[in-house]
């Protein structure tokens, strides 16, 4: 686990993904971004990431699609989906669906890293967990 | 037919002085000018009924120009005349309410058909506002 | 279904009247003698046949009522449906450029905050930061403008139109690009078409965004047809086809909806045919489209001859 969190900026509008990639290193973030679900599965499977932000309305894969199949890859991953537009009922539908929380087009950086921390302190916290019950069972999952 | 009033503005000086002569001939209440700034101008002076718009001119380009010109006379039917045909010119021009989108060479006789159909559509608007 | 439907409703007046059926059941005397019985069972019968009739028609009436309660249901889910299409569609669009802007605007802040000596590259930086800015407003204008032509009201002024000359002249807009691509248009025009009652401007919209896609559709050597025809004598077709990448049948369906777009993010918004269908339906007529993965596309307008009822005025 690095000790400062390691970004995958998943989105299909390329100057938005990169400007965004550009924001969050100056802010002391390792961050990488790539155009769609089927460039973040293939980058995920060289390099390891903390947390993925992820456009949830993307052509070919969506991404609510891109993220079960991201935690099939890295179970410990947290996924903040980003939105234009979120109804009560969506935002209720990607919490149940195992994502970390999701933040609303156009965002301010300062509450974006506040989410990334935050769900990078859940993934330490859960790898932690795990790690200290394999300690005491003795069993390796 | 009718007398009524038209506004040439086209950059390209011999065309301008030809379409007011032989406009002028078919009885027509006819001025050029030369760029947008003039015809904004002169609109602001006077009302016409159909205007002939260029869209490729120096300074304000036809675009900008029809948009003011909605603005200022917005019962003036509006045809666009291009030399290069930009289609994107044509799709813009078209939703912002130029009455047509012709490119040149035109035959006259068929500009003048335009030019006629384009009056007939605004008699028939102002017919409908005033029966409002 | 329907059998069902009545054999649900024979039971339920049988079980709602039973309790009546079995009073005079138990009414009749059970030394009565065959005459009187079939006497009494005749009785017995005209009662029921009455009860039931009665049970029926209401039954009848109810279930009516229950279908039009259901039908304006749906009516207004359709409504609701597309209402709320079109808000998330208009907030996924207006969002991401706006959403861009933001990031923009906090990157040149960013610039700002922490200038260095290098001036030249902080000029770029700005320069091109601020034309992307610029960029994403002009595209939100877009957006809202087109917005407002959908929703607002299209208000069509009726002329007589030789259909053959407006659609070739508009046709003309198109043959540079179309030439520069070896795109070949092919005018196939009816000329026994009759004048018909209609707007030109907006049928000049419709025909050139649909040859506008028609070029785009066809990366390089094919054909773009424009046909009319008369179809009998109260409307005539216009057709265009083109020999392009097609369109994939899980999308026909889908290709008049708004904010619809197969386009990558930024190129088109997805309005364009959604407006077309707008003005066509607004004029009286209709709009359709068939496909062919990789060989062509089709689209299709109906347009009546006389003055169209949906379109006018007052």
């Amino acid at each position: 686990m690095s000790p400062k969190p390691k970004v995958l900026i998943v989105d299909d509008e390329e100057r938005f993904r990169t400007t965004m990639c550009k924001l969050l290193i100056v802010r002391g973030l390792e961050a990488f971004s790539v155009g769609s679900g089927k460039e973040a599965l293939k980058e995920l499977l060289e390099n390891s990431y903390d947390v993925v932000i992820l456009d949830v309305r993307m052509p070919e894969m969506s991404g609510v699609q891109a993220m079960s199949e991201l935690r099939k890859l890295d179970p410990f991953i947290e996924v903040i989906i980003m939105t234009g537009y979120a109804s009560v009922d969506t935002a209720k539908k990607i919490m149940e669906l195992g994502a970390y929380d999701y933040m609303l087009k156009p965002y301010n950086t300062d509450e974006l890293i506040e989410k990334i921390e935050a769900a990078y302190d859940r993934k330490c916290t859960r790898q932690q967990l795990i790690g200290s019950e394999q300690k005491n069972t003795g069993v390796e999952t | 037919m009718e007398k009524f009033a038209v506004l040439i503005v086209d950059d390209e000086v011999d065309f301008v002085e030809t379409m007011v002569k032989r406009l002028k001939d078919k009885g027509l209440d006819v001025e050029g000018v030369h760029s947008g700034k003039e015809a904004l101008k002169i609109l602001n002076a006077r009302d016409f009924d159909v205007c002939v718009l260029d869209v490729k001119m120096p300074g304000i380009d036809g675009i900008e120009a029809l948009a003011e010109m909605k603005k200022k006379r917005p019962y003036m039917e509006v045809i666009m005349l291009t030399g290069h045909g930009s289609v994107e010119s044509g799709v813009r021009g078209l939703q912002l309410g130029a009455y047509d989108y012709i490119m040149k060479p035109v035959p006259f006789a068929d500009l003048l058909k335009k030019i006629i159909s384009a009056y007939e559509r605004k008699v028939i608007e102002e017919e409908r506002e005033r029966e409002k | 279904m329907a059998e069902q439907q009545i054999g649900n409703v024979i039971y339920r007046v049988l079980r709602a009247h039973l309790v009546s059926i079995l009073i005079l059941l138990s009414g009749i005397p059970l030394y009565l003698r065959a005459g009187e019985l079939f006497a009494a069972g005749a009785v017995l019968l005209a009662v029921v046949s009455f009860f039931m009739t009665r049970g029926l028609t209401r039954e009848l009436r109810k279930s009516r009522r229950q279908r039009r309660l259901l039908e304006d249901q749906l009516a207004r889910t359709h409504k609701l449906a597309s209402i709320d299409e079109l808000s998330s569609g208009i907030a996924h669009e207006i969002n991401n450029p706006l959403g861009i802007i933001a990031q923009e605007v906090q990157w040149i802040e960013h610039i700002l905050k922490n200038s260095s000596g290098d001036k030249l590259k902080e000029k770029e930086d700005f320069g091109e930061s601020l034309k992307v800015i610029s960029l994403q407003v002009d595209r939100c204008k877009e957006i809202v403008h087109k917005i407002l032509s959908l929703a607002g009201e299209l208000k069509p002024v009726i002329q007589r139109i030789e259909i053959n000359d407006l659609i070739d002249h508009i046709t003309d807009v198109v043959k540079i690009d179309a030439a520069a691509k070896q795109i070949q248009i092919i005018r196939e025009f009816q000329p026994t078409l009759p004048p018909i009652c209609s707007d030109p401007p907006l049928l000049r919209q419709v025909v050139l965004n649909l040859l506008v896609n028609a070029t785009q559709a066809i990366e390089r050597d094919g054909e773009i047809t424009v046909s009319t025809r008369c179809m009998d004598d109260t409307s005539i077709e216009i057709t265009i086809e083109d020999t392009g990448c097609g369109i994939p049948e899980e999308n026909l369906d889908k290709i008049f909806t708004p904010f619809f777009s197969t386009k990558p993010t930024g190129k088109g918004t997805g309005l364009g045919l959604a407006l077309c269908r707008g003005i066509i339906e607004k004029l009286g007529g209709s709009i359709a489209v068939t496909s062919d993965v990789g060989k062509c596309t089709a689209f299709t307008i109906n347009l009546p001859v006389e003055r169209p009822q949906e379109g006018e005025v007052e």
